[in-house]
C-alpha cells in the first residue's frame, strides 16, 4: 500500500489539476483576463485630453483590475467541483483538507501573476505610465500582495461555491476584507510608478502587506475546514 | 428536540421588557443631560451635541462585532445552536448602530469640517466594518442547511473581526485626518461633558442589551421553526 501523500505534495497535485483544467478549457481564464483589461481601458477614459493619470490613480486601477480578475479566477477554481457531487470526491481524497485550500490558492496565484503580465503593459499603454522605482522591489510588492489575495481568495472562494450569483457574492464578502491589502498595494504601486508614496514610508506599507499575508495564511489553515466540507 | 423543555433563557427573556423600559427612561434622561446639563462647545457650538449619540453608537457597534467574533469561536468549539442565534442578533444590531454612527458622524462632519465625508482611520474603519458585516448578513441569508450556514458564518465572523485591526492600521497610514480624539488624550472633554458622555454610553448599553435579547429570542424561535419544518418534511407520512 502506498503511503498517503504529504500536505504539500497533495496541494501541488490539486493545484496542478486545477491549472490543467482551467488552462485547458480556457473560457474562465479568458473572461478574467478580458475583464481586467477592459477595466484598465475604461478607466483610461477618465483622463481628459492632454491630462496625465497620477501614479496613485494608475496603481489603484491596476489593483481594481486585479481584484475583479481574482474574484473570477477563484470562483471558477471552485466551480470545477460544483456538479455531480465532485466536491465529495475531492474531500474523499487521502489528503489533508487544507491541501485543497493551498492547492487552489497556488493555482490562483499563478493565474493572477499571468493576468498581471497582461495588466502591467496595459497600464503602461492606456494610462501612460512609466515605472520609475526599483524593479525588484516593485515586483516583490506585487508578488507579496498576490500571496495575500490568493490566500484570502482561496479561503472565501470556497464559501461562494454552488451559490447563485457567486461572483457578486464573493465580491461583496471579499472586497471590504481586502481593503488593508489594497491600500498597501496602491501605495507601494504608486511608489513603483514614480509618484512617491502617498503617505508614510514604503516599509510600513510592506509590513501591512506581510501582516495581511500572515493573517490570511493562518486563517486559511485554521478555518478552511469549516467553510469547505461535506455539508451542503 | 428541546422544544417543550423550559429553558434557563426564559428568565433572561423576562428581563427584556424592564430593560427596554429602563433604556427608554435613561435615553430620555440623556437627552435632558445633552441639552440642559452639558455646556455648549465653544468652537463647534450646538452641532457638537450629536457627538453624545455618535460615540456610544460607534462603541456599541464595535462591541457587537466583537460579540459576533466570540460567538463564532464558541460555536465552532461547542456546536450549540444558540451561539449562532446570538451571533446573528449581534451582527444585525452592530450593523444598525454602525450605520447610525456613520450618519451622525457625517452630519457632524458637514457642519464642522464642511464635508460629508473625509478619509479618517476611524470613519473609514467604521465604513469598512459596515460593509464587511453587511456581507456577513448576506451570507447568512444564503440557501444553506442550518449546520453549514452556522459553521460558515462562524468562520466568517472570526475572519471579519481579525481583519479589523489591519483595516484600522492601514487606514491610519493613509493620508488626511481631522477626526478629534476625545477620551484619554489632551484637548478632550472636561467635566459635565464627560459625565454626559458616560451616561449616554451606559444608556445606549441598556438599550443595546434589550435589543439584543429581543432579536436573540426571535432568532431562537426561527431556528425552532426551521427544525420543526424539516422534521415535518422528513416524515414521509406527511406526503
Amino acid at each position: 500500500m502506498s503511503s498517503t501523500p504529504s500536505f504539500l505534495s497533495s496541494a501541488l497535485i490539486i493545484g496542478r489539476k486545477d491549472l490543467t483544467l482551467l488552462l485547458g478549457r480556457g473560457t474562465g481564464l479568458a473572461q478574467a483576463f478580458l475583464l481586467g483589461l477592459l477595466i484598465i481601458f475604461i478607466f483610461s477614459l477618465s483622463r481628459g485630453i492632454g491630462e496625465t493619470v497620477s501614479a496613485q490613480a494608475a496603481a489603484a486601477i491596476f489593483w481594481v483590475a486585479t481584484l475583479f480578475c481574482q474574484v473570477l479566477v477563484f470562483t471558477s477554481l471552485y466551480a470545477l467541483e460544483e456538479v455531480n457531487g465532485q466536491r465529495q470526491g475531492l474531500l474523499l481524497a487521502p489528503a489533508p483538507l487544507q491541501s485543497i485550500w493551498l492547492g487552489k490558492g497556488l493555482a490562483g496565484l499563478i493565474m493572477l501573476l499571468l493576468a498581471q503580465l497582461l495588466f502591467l503593459p496595459a497600464v503602461a499603454v492606456f494610462l501612460d505610465q512609466e515605472p520609475q522605482g526599483t524593479l525588484m522591489r516593485g515586483l516583490l510588492c506585487i508578488l507579496l500582495t498576490d500571496v495575500g489575495l490568493a490566500a484570502a481568495g482561496s479561503l472565501l472562494g470556497a464559501l461562494a461555491q454552488g451559490q447563485a450569483a457567486r461572483e457578486s457574492l464573493l465580491s461583496i464578502v471579499i472586497f471590504p476584507l481586502l481593503l488593508p491589502l489594497l491600500l498597501a498595494a496602491i501605495s507601494t504601486g504608486a511608489e513603483f510608478l514614480g509618484g512617491g508614496v502617498p503617505s508614510g514610508d514604503g516599509e510600513n506599507w510592506l509590513r501591512i502587506i506581510m501582516a495581511f499575508d500572515a493573517l490570511f495564511l493562518a486563517a486559511g489553515l485554521l478555518l478552511f475546514g469549516f467553510i469547505y466540507n461535506s455539508r451542503e | 428536540m428541546d422544544m417543550k423543555k423550559p429553558t434557563p433563557q426564559k428568565n433572561l427573556f423576562a428581563a427584556v421588557a424592564p430593560l427596554a423600559l429602563l433604556g427608554a427612561l435613561l435615553m430620555a434622561g440623556c437627552h435632558w443631560m445633552i441639552f440642559a446639563y452639558a455646556p455648549e462647545e465653544r468652537v463647534m457650538g450646538l452641532i457638537q451635541k450629536v457627538f453624545y449619540l455618535h460615540m456610544p453608537l460607534a462603541w456599541w457597534a464595535l462591541f457587537s462585532f466583537f460579540l459576533v467574533f466570540v460567538c463564532g469561536i464558541a460555536y465552532l468549539a461547542r456546536r450549540t445552536p444558540f451561539w449562532d442565534a446570538l451571533a446573528e442578533s449581534a451582527a444585525e444590531i452592530g450593523l444598525l448602530m454602525a450605520g447610525l454612527a456613520l450618519i451622525t458622524g457625517s452630519i457632524w462632519a458637514r457642519v464642522s469640517w464642511n464635508t460629508w465625508w473625509t478619509w479618517d482611520p476611524r470613519l473609514s474603519t467604521t465604513l469598512i466594518m459596515w460593509f464587511i458585516y453587511a456581507g456577513y448578513l448576506v451570507v447568512r441569508r444564503l440557501d444553506f442547511t442550518f449546520e453549514r450556514r452556522a459553521t460558515v458564518s462562524a468562520a466568517l465572523g472570526i475572519i471579519a473581526f481579525i481583519d479589523v485591526p489591519l483595516v484600522f492600521f492601514s487606514a491610519r497610514l493613509w493620508p488626511q485626518t481631522m477626526h478629534p480624539s476625545v477620551v484619554g488624550r489632551s484637548g478632550g472633554l472636561e467635566g459635565e461633558m464627560l459625565t454626559t458622555l458616560f451616561v449616554c454610553l451606559a444608556a445606549m448599553g441598556v438599550f443595546w442589551v434589550a435589543l439584543l435579547l429581543t432579536r436573540y429570542r426571535q432568532a431562537l424561535a426561527a431556528q425552532r421553526l426551521d427544525r420543526a419544518r424539516l422534521d415535518y418534511l422528513n416524515n414521509e407520512d406527511n406526503f
